[in-house]
């Protein structure tokens, strides 16, 4: 069992290792200049003497904050609003359907400069444009998860007697949850994603901040320490909501686990 | 008794989604007693299912009226509790909570709750309690679903195939299983189904429907006494006249056609 376990570990992350080696080889060999690939470990030591020093540490703080923040709002938003477009009449529901189309694929880059121009460039504007982003496919996770949902279980619901309201949150929020988990966990995706980006565009903190004033100054190691951190805390970031997604659904939907 | 069901040339049309207007039930009349065992048998589409969600109280008729002990059937209530074909038992929810749902459903869960154990074991699921409806097999599925409804102590048990998605030797257990139940809890029994052999094991009457438009084309008595011998000349004979009346009884010559 013990044996297994760790075979599973070593076959999921192969892959990784196997990119990290040729990586170290690459760089020690001096087949790639170094001064371009500083080797994976010095990189290792970098981040690791980046968070000593303690500034860092507040840069990867407020940018996890900065994030947090961006998805809660835009979940408090998201959720609600697609509840509620769901009980809209079908014809009207169909008519809204393009706008919100429209809205979900405009370049939040851009969009970013015209929230500048109305909340200035603080945290606000941070907080709105990734909320913004947060909020569409939360959005249409729930609108595709009533719509496909099994009409014979609400049917099935209705046939118990119960009231609109109690179809809604016994019957209609339970069979949206999968649904649903999959748009915020490509929310919580974007919203880092975003965010490092942002704050490259206008910011004197964070982790974007950091790998961009970095660059600036040449300072080549620090810009390897700053990429490799921010992979890590994406991938920690999913794993974390993916942990909830198999708490909260594993029992009732297996092929969630996987 | 209460459980008594009257439809009167109860009409139903669907329009769909390309605009053409469907007549699914075309006046139906139909009175059911308390505590009969309906059957309603006829060729597949031809409106049976509609006609159950109606008196169910899913939907509402296009023309006529269907009423239960004299009051008008308005919107669904768990005196009329329904069984679909795949039990559609809520995966959200262990065999416990699916059992419980309806007790809960009406704020009467703290009262009854030693209900729920006994309906548990009454479909013969102890032990299962913690399990999800994925993990179970589609006769025990199906006996949840039954337990499900039947926890809400319904007059008028609708029926919608469901049997229909098991496999023979389950199906005849539950078969035995649903006599025993309308036996001792003496409700009325409506079911659906396109199973000859099952509608007449169970009925104490067949009402056999026209493809659609539906209407009923004529209703037989079952006089057997029960248990019923699948093999006894009274039972083929009634089979074979169901059959007859369908059109399936057998041809004396090929179709003139192959697939």
């Amino acid at each position: 069992m013990q044996i297994e376990h760790v075979q599973k570990f070593f076959e999921n992350k192969v892959f990784i290792l196997l990119f990290i080696v040729v990586w170290e080889i690459l760089s020690r060999s001096g087949l790639v200049n170094n001064l371009f690939l500083p080797p994976f470990s010095s990189v290792l030591e970098t981040i690791w003497q980046l968070l000593i020093n303690g500034s860092f540490s507040a840069s990867v703080l407020i940018s996890l904050q900065r994030a947090v923040l961006g998805f809660v709002v835009g979940v408090l938003i998201a959720v609600p609003l697609g509840f509620w477009l769901s009980v809209w009449p079908r014809g009207l529901q169909m008519s809204i359907w393009p706008l919100l189309k429209v809205a979900e694929q405009a370049n939040p880059f851009i969009l970013f400069h015209v929230v500048i121009l109305f909340a200035g460039i603080g945290e606000f504007a941070k907080t709105i444009i990734l909320s913004w982003v947060c909020l569409w496919p939360i959005l249409f996770s729930i609108c595709d998860g009533i719509k496909n949902a099994n009409t014979d279980i609400l049917k099935v619901g209705a046939s118990f007697g119960l009231s609109r309201w109690q179809l809604f949150s016994k019957i209609t929020i339970p069979m949206v949850m999968p649904s649903l988990f999959t748009g915020l966990r490509i929310s919580a995706g974007y919203a880092f994603f975003l965010l490092i980006v942002i704050e490259m565009m206008g910011s004197n903190s964070g982790l974007g901040w950091f790998v961009l004033s970095n660059q600036e100054n040449y300072n080549i190691d620090r810009i390897y320490a700053g990429a490799v951190t921010i992979a890590v805390l994406a991938v920690f970031i999913d794993f974390i909501l993916k942990s909830i997604e198999a708490k909260l659904l594993s029992h009732q939907y297996p092929e969630i686990i996987n | 008794m209460v459980g008594a069901i009257d439809i009167n040339s109860v009409i139903k049309k669907f329009t769909t989604d390309d605009g053409n207007e469907i007549t699914a039930l075309d006046g139906v009349d139909l009175n059911i007693k308390a505590g009969e065992f309906i059957s309603l048998i006829g060729p597949s589409g031809c409106g049976k299912s509609t006609l159950l969600r109606l008196i169910a109280g899913l939907s509402t008729p296009t023309k006529g009226t269907l009423s239960m002990d004299g009051a008008g059937i308005e919107g669904t209530s768990y005196e009329r509790g329904l069984v679909f074909q795949n039990a559609m038992l809520f995966p959200w929810l262990n065999i416990y909570d699916n059992i419980a749902f309806g007790l809960k459903a009406r704020n009467v869960y703290r009262k009854h709750k030693e209900r729920v154990s006994k309906f548990i074991n009454m479909v013969s699921l102890a032990g299962f309690e913690k399990s999800y409806p994925h993990q179970l097999s589609g006769g025990m599925i199906q006996r949840a679903g039954l337990a499900r409804v039947l926890i809400n102590d319904p007059k008028v048990l609708l029926l919608d195939e469901p049997l229909g998605a098991l496999d023979a030797f389950t199906r005849m257990n539950l078969q035995d299983e649903l006599i025993h139940l309308w036996k001792k809890e003496k409700m009325t029994m409506i079911l659906v189904t396109h199973d000859v052999d099952e509608a007449v094991y169970l009925s104490s009457r067949i009402v056999v429907m026209t493809p659609r438009p539906a209407k009923v084309e004529k209703i037989l008595d079952v006089n057997l006494s029960y248990p019923r011998v699948r093999s006894s000349s009274e039972f083929l004979y009634l089979r074979t006249q169901i059959l007859k009346i369908l059109d399936y009884a057998g041809k004396t010559e090929d179709p003139g056609y192959f697939i």
